[in-house]
This record gives C-alpha cells, sequence and structure tokens, in this order.
C-alpha cells in the first residue's frame, strides 16, 4: 500500500508539473463553454422561466464535467498512445492503478474551476435560490469520475482515430439530444428509453437534485447507475493499460 | 564468475495475423556488460525489449530478468528493468532536471539521493544550459539525452536504450558513450539498440546482429569482423559502377564484389593490396574513375554482409553469392 500511495503521489505531481501547459486553455474553453450554454441557449427559450432556467443553471456545469471527461479526456489518450507517451508510462515501475488514479485526479482538479464558472455565470444570468443539499459533494465527483472513467475508456479501449471520433459524437449528444439542460419528457419515447440506460440523464438529475434539492428528496438511482457506469469505465481503461499483447 | 542478468531463450514472438517479429532469439547479457543490437528496422528489436520490460507476452520462449519472469511478475520487473524508449519521452511543460528527478524518485531513490543523481546526469550530460527549459522548447537532441537521464537515474540491474544517440551532437555523444559505460560499471546489464554501426563498433562490449526476428551472428566487434571476407576493400567511385573494368588477372580478390550506383567496393587480402593500389591510380589517371580508397574492413562490411540480404537500405547488395548470414 506505502508503495502505490507512494507512487499515486509522485504520479500525481509528474501529471500536474506535464498538465501546466495546457491547464489555463483548458480553463478557457470550459468557462466559455458555461457561459455559451447559460447565455446562449437562453436565447433558444422564448420565455424564460424557473425550471427552465434550473435546467440551464445546474446543466451547464454537467455539460462542463461531460466536456473534460469525455470529450477532451479520450483526445488526450489518444495522442498519447500516437505519441508513446502511453508505452512510457506502461513501463513505469508503478503499480496501474496509481497510474490511472493520479491521471484521473488531475483531470477531475481540471475540471472543477469550470464547473464552479459555470454555477458563478448561472448566479449572475438567472435570479435563482438553490437549496443546496450536501449530497452535491458526492453527486459531482460521481457525475466527474464517470464523465472521465468512460472517457478514458473511449480513449483507451478504441483505437486514436476511431476514439476522437467517438469523442465528438460524445459531445454533440450530450450537448443537444441529452436531457441535461431540459426534461426527459421532451424526447421522443424510444429516445427517452435510450436515455434510461445512457448516463447523462442521470448525471444531470443527480446534480439538479443536489443543487436545488427537491421536496420528495434526492433519489438514489442516478448515484447507483453512475457509479456503475463509471466502474465500466475505469476496468475498460485499467484492462487496457495492463493488457500485454 | 559474472552473472548473466539478463537471458534470454528461444524466444518467439507472433503478432495476430502471423508476422513472426521474433522467431527463435537466444541472447544473454551480463552484469557490467554492454551489448549492442543492431538489425534493419523491423527486424525485431523493440518487440523483444517490450518483452523483456513486460509489456508483451512472448509466444514462446523464456525470458530471465535477474532470475525473473516479466510474464509472471511483470509489475516486479519493472521494477528492475529502466527502459529509454524509441519514442521521445513526455517533456511539454517539464524541465529535464524536473523529468530526471521524477524518474529517480518513481524508481525509488529518496529526495536527497535523487537530487544528487539528477545534478550529477546533467554535469555529466552537459545538459546545464537546458536543465531549467522546457520540454517543447528543446532540441530533439537534448530531449533523447534527458530521455536517457530519466532511464540512467536509477537503472534498477537492466537498462534497455532503444537508439539512445539518435539527434545528440558530436560532443555529447561521447558523454553519452561514457555514461552508458558507467551504468555498465555499475554492475548494470545494458542492451542497447543502434542503427550507427561505426558507434557500435567503438563503443559496446559485444554486438548481436538482427534480421526479421533472428539473430543473425553475435560476437565481439573483432570477431564480426573476422567472418567476412578480405582484410581490405578497394572502392572505387564512377559515373556510374557498371563502367568500371572487372578487376584484372594478378590482382586476387578475396570475395564478390558489392556493387552499389556510382561505387564498387571489391574485397582484398593484404597483399593484394599494393597491385590493387596502382591499379587504381591507372584508372584515375585515365578518367575511369573519379576516386578510389583503400580501407580496412569494418562492422558495416559485416552488417552489410549479414543483414543486406533482405530490405538492404541502399543499393549495397549485389552480386555476391553466399551469404555469411546462412
Amino acid at each position: 500500500m506505502s508503495h502505490w500511495l507512494r507512487s499515486y503521489g509522485l504520479l500525481l505531481g509528474w501529471t500536474a508539473l506535464r498538465s501546466r501547459a495546457t491547464l489555463p486553455l483548458n480553463l478557457i474553453i470550459q468557462t466559455f463553454l458555461a457561459v455559451g450554454i447559460i447565455v446562449g441557449f437562453a436565447y433558444l427559450v422564448p420565455e424564460m422561466d424557473d425550471a427552465t432556467a434550473l435546467y440551464l443553471a445546474t446543466g451547464a456545469p454537467v455539460l462542463g464535467l461531460i466536456t473534460v471527461g469525455m470529450v477532451i479526456g479520450p483526445q488526450e489518450v489518444a495522442s498519447s498512445k500516437q505519441e508513446g507517451i502511453f508505452d512510457f508510462n506502461r513501463s513505469l515501475p508503478v503499480p496501474r492503478s496509481a497510474l490511472i488514479a493520479s491521471d484521473a485526479t488531475v483531470a477531475l482538479l481540471t475540471a472543477l474551476p469550470g464547473m464552479v464558472a459555470a454555477l458563478v455565470v448561472a448566479g449572475l444570468r438567472f435570479d435563482l435560490t438553490l437549496h443546496i443539499s450536501p449530497l452535491v459533494l458526492p453527486a459531482v465527483l460521481l457525475t466527474a469520475f464517470t464523465a472521465i472513467g468512460l472517457g478514458y475508456g473511449i480513449g483507451y479501449g478504441l483505437a486514436p482515430a476511431a476514439a476522437r471520433m467517438m469523442s465528438q459524437l460524445v459531445v454533440f449528444v450530450a450537448l443537444m439530444f441529452s436531457p441535461i439542460t431540459f426534461p426527459a419528457s421532451r424526447l421522443p419515447d424510444w429516445f427517452e428509453s435510450v436515455h434510461r440506460v445512457l448516463p447523462f440523464q442521470y448525471m444531470a438529475e443527480a446534480v439538479r437534485d443536489t443543487l436545488n434539492r427537491p421536496p420528495e428528496g434526492v433519489a438514489a438511482l442516478p448515484f447507483a447507475v453512475l457509479a456503475v457506469w463509471s466502474l465500466i469505465g475505469f476496468l475498460i481503461t485499467y484492462r487496457m493499460t495492463a493488457r500485454r499483447p | 564468475m559474472v552473472e548473466d542478468l539478463l537471458i534470454i531463450e528461444d524466444l518467439v514472438k507472433c503478432y495476430r495475423g502471423g508476422t513472426r517479429a521474433n522467431d527463435g532469439v537466444s541472447l544473454q547479457v551480463e552484469a557490467g556488460e554492454v551489448v549492442g543490437l543492431l538489425g534493419h528496422n523491423g527486424a525485431g528489436k523493440t518487440t523483444l525489449i517490450n518483452q523483456v520490460a513486460g509489456l508483451a507476452v512472448p509466444t514462446s520462449g523464456t525470458i530471465r530478468v535477474d532470475g525473473c519472469d516479466p510474464v509472471a511478475e511483470p509489475a516486479r520487473v519493472r521494477r528492475m528493468v529502466a527502459v529509454m524508449p524509441q519514442a521521445h519521452a513526455p517533456l511539454a511543460g517539464v524541465t529535464p532536471r524536473q523529468a530526471i528527478r521524477t524518474m529517480a524518485r518513481i524508481r525509488g531513490m529518496n529526495k536527497h539521493d535523487s537530487r544528487a543523481r539528477t545534478d550529477e546526469l546533467i554535469g555529466a550530460l552537459d545538459l546545464g544550459a537546458w536543465a531549467d527549459t522546457t520540454g517543447e522548447r528543446l532540441s530533439g537532441g537534448v530531449r533523447r539525452l534527458t530521455a536517457f537521464g530519466m532511464a540512467a537515474s536509477s537503472p534498477g540491474r537492466v537498462v534497455m536504450l532503444d537508439e539512445p544517440t539518435n539527434d545528440v551532437d558530436p560532443v555529447r555523444r561521447r558523454l553519452l558513450w561514457e555514461q552508458i559505460r558507467e551504468l555498465a560499471d555499475r554492475g548494470c546489464a545494458v542492451l542497447l539498440v543502434t542503427h550507427n554501426v561505426a558507434e557500435a563498433e567503438r563503443s559496446v562490449d559485444r554486438i548481436v546482429v538482427m534480421g526479421s526476428g533472428k539473430v543473425l551472428a553475435e560476437g565481439t566487434a573483432a570477431q564480426l569482423r573476422s567472418r567476412t571476407v578480405g582484410e581490405f576493400r578497394l572502392e572505387l567511385t564512377a559515373p556510374s559502377a557498371d563502367g568500371i573494368p572487372p578487376l584484372p588477372g594478378h590482382i586476387p580478390a578475396a570475395g564478390p564484389p558489392l556493387r552499389a550506383v556510382r561505387r564498387l567496393a571489391i574485397p582484398l587480402d593484404s597483399q593484394a593490396a599494393s597491385a590493387a593500389l596502382a591499379w587504381g591510380q591507372q584508372l584515375r589517371a585515365a578518367g575511369v574513375v573519379d576516386e578510389f580508397a583503400l580501407v580496412p574492413v569494418g562492422l558495416e562490411d559485416v552488417y552489410l554482409q549479414l543483414a543486406g540480404g533482405e530490405t538492404a537500405p541502399d543499393a549495397e547488395k549485389g552480386e555476391h553469392g553466399e551469404s555469411l548470414a546462412a
């Protein structure tokens, strides 16, 4: 265990050093994305009522997490595979799980400022009174780790070119066709059923219901589904990292 | 008795699709020894390294790193082996000092020792001027040297270097070779892949020539040189090699000539040397050849004879019948 923790700590420092170069750009993009969703999506809606405002305000940070985890994540993994960084990392005398954990930690730390920015912008744009539940912390962490885990799963599980295309598809589906910034009831029945399996709706629900607690309380289902998806993502990642062709 | 730290026996690696990247490779590297692995691109050298490092599993055969099996205990072997990969090390945003020190720490050194070792390597490789410059602003050579420093920081028992001297300037190349020797002197077994035959001839203890996944020849530079025909080579350069007349009857060739586009190289024994020189002078005086030279046979000649038969890098292969590789 001490070897694991020592490796994790050192890898964390190493990954953080290497991410410094791209961090500012990452933060700028995330902030613009948040502003874009909150300000831009509002143009699509003729009348802004409280319910719509809540969907946009709580959906924007979720989309930020999805962007960092499932779009930037697979693209970075694809590049690291093509540049030989993946093989280099695999040759290091550290546990594979410590390698993945340190990468995921840095991705999480990268995603959080954008998420906060989204909430700040939402607060400025809409006149919302939120009833925040303490469960917001696990909700955000679980959403972030689901996005990061699945992003890595895409990146490691697919060939680089396929991973890049898949990440484009994810952002497209998440942004336009997922019940994140609007209620699922607006979708056709078949699409609503698809979203009962996909993680997007549950990410949005977990974050929305913990940022503004509904009278009936926070549902457990989204947390359970997200835990399963996140596990699947990290298991694929672990398998591909430990794989010896 | 010196121990073999790295033992590879009858190693076979088949990829899906049937490519045999390694086809019955056997080799040993002792503690304190530097072994050079020569071979064309695609000869199976990097595949071999990946299997020793526990990143790929052999189809059959055995590997032992200081008695430890990388197939059964990959995590343990990764701690005993340091690899400098052929690809550039991930240095974007990181300085050589940070990279070498972090790798020393990841490989198990404490803070104080890692700092001392980093300073030592930066000094020895003359990297001081760039030690605190981030990777994206470093030249290819400095990046290579940093990657070497990362592997050599706390090298373990077996060090594998994949083309360590590429892009490195001639002065630092010497420093790099000194440090490679220093690793061996510390008791490491060093296996290094190179395409630079002349460098390998000067700097390694033993050479293994690979081709098509097999070991074609193995030995010291002198042993390998003795496999070739003749002690000298008469090189004639002309506008076209076809215009060069055949060797006169009174000069005995030691083997078949090697023909390139503008060059003919004829192997000779030492007693034929003076007659060959005189013939070369005649040809030049007559304007048949532009240049001629009588040079001692080097490892490159052996290498071309051994490996040149498959995907020769240039037009050096030609009429020579029997191959020494057989």
